[in-house]
């Protein structure tokens, strides 16, 4: 039993880690249609920020990682300014490779610039202390993910619902051309899809940073294929499927650790990705997606 | 959009099937004599270091041409090739590889397969053999899929894939390199196979199935009301696509002598994925431009990035500049040309719009 709500804690942990990058990869999804390639490397973004800042003697954890979220907010209004919006009007596929090429040059300038090896980046070790709550070992990270990670999604849920520019983000979801023709400019929707999605993915990154203590300049592609994956079980382009997605994907994972010998440690990927194409196989418009039959007139 | 073919211009009734087919094969046959008099000029007059450059360029070339089957035709981003690469490589190194030189690299193989050999050929033609059967196996759950989340399948097979031959020790050697594979095959075969593969390829985009295919992915909707079976054609050109990528993973394990699973990862796949951007998915003539391009320019990209000395100035070594340059690439090749270098046409089209262009003669004769 014990052993169970640990688990279950860690499968809530590392799920809301994918969760925060599947809510980022869906609202721009929503938004513009892009299948940004390059979620990914706001993770890279995050931990050079903060290793660049960290060799230049700063030291408070606060501060570093305030750093880390405006840089990476920063990074992802320049990346939609300089590379994605003169694909705006391309049909998916131009946006989904044109992403992946901006991943390609953020990996090879984190490599260019810093080294190909890992670094340590250990200010938010401490982090990983564990801590005694009613005779279960859990660590402070897992509290926080969790917690950070709720009160994201709550803040996220309050900006669409609450707010003007909120309201037109959702209502660009379904029809961009009536959004623009009421006086929003497509321009600030777009911008602000992207610093939302830079922030969740910010908040992601440095769970990410803290539990792996090292970066390196690939460290993005794993965790974004994740939060593809993620987003596909969820239904592609919903927020609330790509938290579900996140979270289930968080299970099984923690699953597949607890379950596979080791031995076989080597298939955990390969079984998580075989588990996500059987689901899909059954539901190809994953959980929460409506069945889109051809010529249906929905967004 | 594109034209379909030169066939379109002296359509007459009757003959339209008859035209399609020559225009095809009149393509098909521009690519084949480029892609050979070229090989063999290199073969011909290159240090071995250029033929070594070029022969890898040509494998890659039939990996790229394997993709453009179904990503240029079923416009679907495909990130699995490198997957039926590894397939096709070490199914080959399996059968091919000398019972003696089993003992030492894989003694414990399940099915007794360290006791069984087989000729090269054979070995080839099963490794194909085997893999498009995988093919054929994933493509019936791939074509249930659209869009995206085809993608993410297509990943899942090369994740899978990966995670199988690093575990599988016993039978793939794991994450070790998987040595004495018999070196069957020469820079001339090699050739000799891209030629086989640009053929293929062409003529398949032209024929009936490619030219629905391509129809339904521009618009499913007409396509299908036009009685076109989308997952049916889906499925062939996937399946064609992973035998052919299966064929390049083949080449190499016999042409290298040593395979290795890493180096049929992300790298590779991006790579070529790159290659396939650049030149144009949508066109075969694309496939070998962009492979062109990117070999050349990389090569020389990584003389820079070992360190070189310019004028009496040492410049340091500058690891990533060959990736950094890719991904600017494919990016500036997005914004500026969205289809490509080639922008989905295919030589004889370039050729037909450069003579209109300069005058010479309304059309061929």
């Amino acid at each position: 039993m014990e052993y169970l709500i640990e688990q279950a804690l860690n499968g809530f942990s590392i799920g809301a880690q994918y969760s925060l990058l599947a809510l980022g990869l869906a609202i721009v999804f929503s938004v513009m249609g892009l299948v940004n390639f390059a979620h990914g490397e706001f993770i890279g973004v995050a931990g050079y920020a903060m290793f660049a800042m960290a060799a230049m003697g700063m030291t408070n954890p606060w501060l570093l990682v305030l750093f880390a979220v405006v840089t990476v907010v920063l990074a992802a209004l320049v990346i939609e300014r300089i590379a994605f919006r003169s694909v705006r009007d391309a049909p998916p596929t131009t946006g989904l490779l044109t992403a992946f090429g901006v991943g390609i040059v953020l990996q090879n300038l984190f490599l260019l610039l810093v080294s190909p090896r890992p670094k340590a980046v250990p200010a938010l070790s401490a982090l990983n202390q564990t801590v005694d709550v009613w005779g279960h070992n859990f660590t402070i990270l897992q509290f926080l993910e969790v917690g950070v990670t709720a009160v994201a999604i709550g803040a996220l849920v309050w900006f669409l619902r609450g707010t003007r520019i909120g309201l037109a983000m959702r209502a660009a979801a379904l029809d961009f051309t009536t959004v623009r023709l009421m006086g929003m400019r497509a321009n600030r929707v777009i911008a602000f899809a992207f610093a939302i999605s830079g922030l969740l993915a910010s908040i992601a990154a440095i769970f990410f940073i803290a539990r792996r203590g090292a970066i390196d300049p690939f460290m993005g592609l794993l965790p974004v294929l994740k939060a593809f994956v993620a987003c596909v079980l969820g239904g592609f382009g919903s927020l609330p499927g790509a938290v579900i997605g996140g979270l289930l994907l968080g299970f099984i994972e923690v699953m597949l650790i607890v379950l596979l010998p080791d031995k076989l440690a080597g298939l955990r990927d390969a079984s998580v990705f075989l588990i996500v194409g059987a689901i899909l196989v059954f539901r190809p418009q994953g959980i929460l997606g409506k069945r889109v039959e051809l010529g249906d007139k929905t967004a | 959009m594109n034209t379909i073919s030169v066939a379109e211009g002296r359509r007459s009734p009757g003959l339209v099937l008859d035209a399609r087919l020559a225009g095809n094969a009149r393509g098909a046959l521009y690519l084949a004599v480029i892609a050979a008099a070229v090989g063999l000029l290199i073969m011909a007059f290159g240090s071995p270091f250029i033929v070594r450059l070029m022969a890898t360029a040509y494998i890659n070339l039939i990996v790229v041409v394997g993709l453009q089957i179904f990503m240029g035709n079923a416009n679907v981003v495909n990130i699995g090739h490198a997957g039926f690469m590894a397939l096709g490589a070490y199914f080959v190194a399996i059968f091919a590889t000398p019972v003696m030189m089993k003992a030492v690299v894989i003694p414990n193989a399940p099915f007794g397969m360290s006791g069984v050999e087989v000729g090269a050929l054979w070995a080839f033609l099963i490794s194909v053999a085997m893999t498009t059967l995988i093919g054929l196996i994933s493509g019936l759950v791939l074509v249930r899929l659209a869009g995206i989340a085809a993608t993410i399948l297509t990943i899942s097979i090369l994740v899978i894939v990966q995670g199988v031959l690093v575990t599988w020790t016993d039978l793939f050697r794991g994450a070790q390199a998987f040595f004495g594979i018999p070196k069957a095959v020469g820079p001339g075969l090699i050739i000799l196979a891209t030629v086989a593969a640009l053929v293929i390829a062409r003529m398949f985009k032209g024929s009936r199935a490619g030219v629905q295919l391509r129809a339904s992915a521009t618009d499913p909707l007409a396509a299908e009301a036009m009685g076109v079976d989308v997952k049916r054609l889906r499925l062939v050109a996937w399946v064609l696509g992973s035998a052919v990528v299966g064929c390049a993973g083949a080449l190499y394990a016999l042409y290298a002598g040593t395979i290795n699973a890493r180096a049929f990862y992300f790298h590779t796949a991006f790579l070529t994925l790159a290659m396939s951007i650049v030149g144009g998915m949508r066109s075969v003539t694309g496939a070998m431009v962009g492979v062109a391009l990117l070999t050349v320019l990389l090569e020389l990209i990584r003389i820079v990035e070992g360190g070189i000395t310019v004028f009496g100035i040492e410049f340091p070594d500058m690891l990533g500049l060959s990736g950094l340059m890719l991904g600017v690439i494919i990016v500036t090749v997005m914004c500026f040309r969205p289809d490509g270098f080639m922008g989905g046409h295919e030589i004889e089209e370039a050729i037909a719009a450069l003579r209109k262009r300069f005058g010479r003669g309304k059309d061929e004769s």
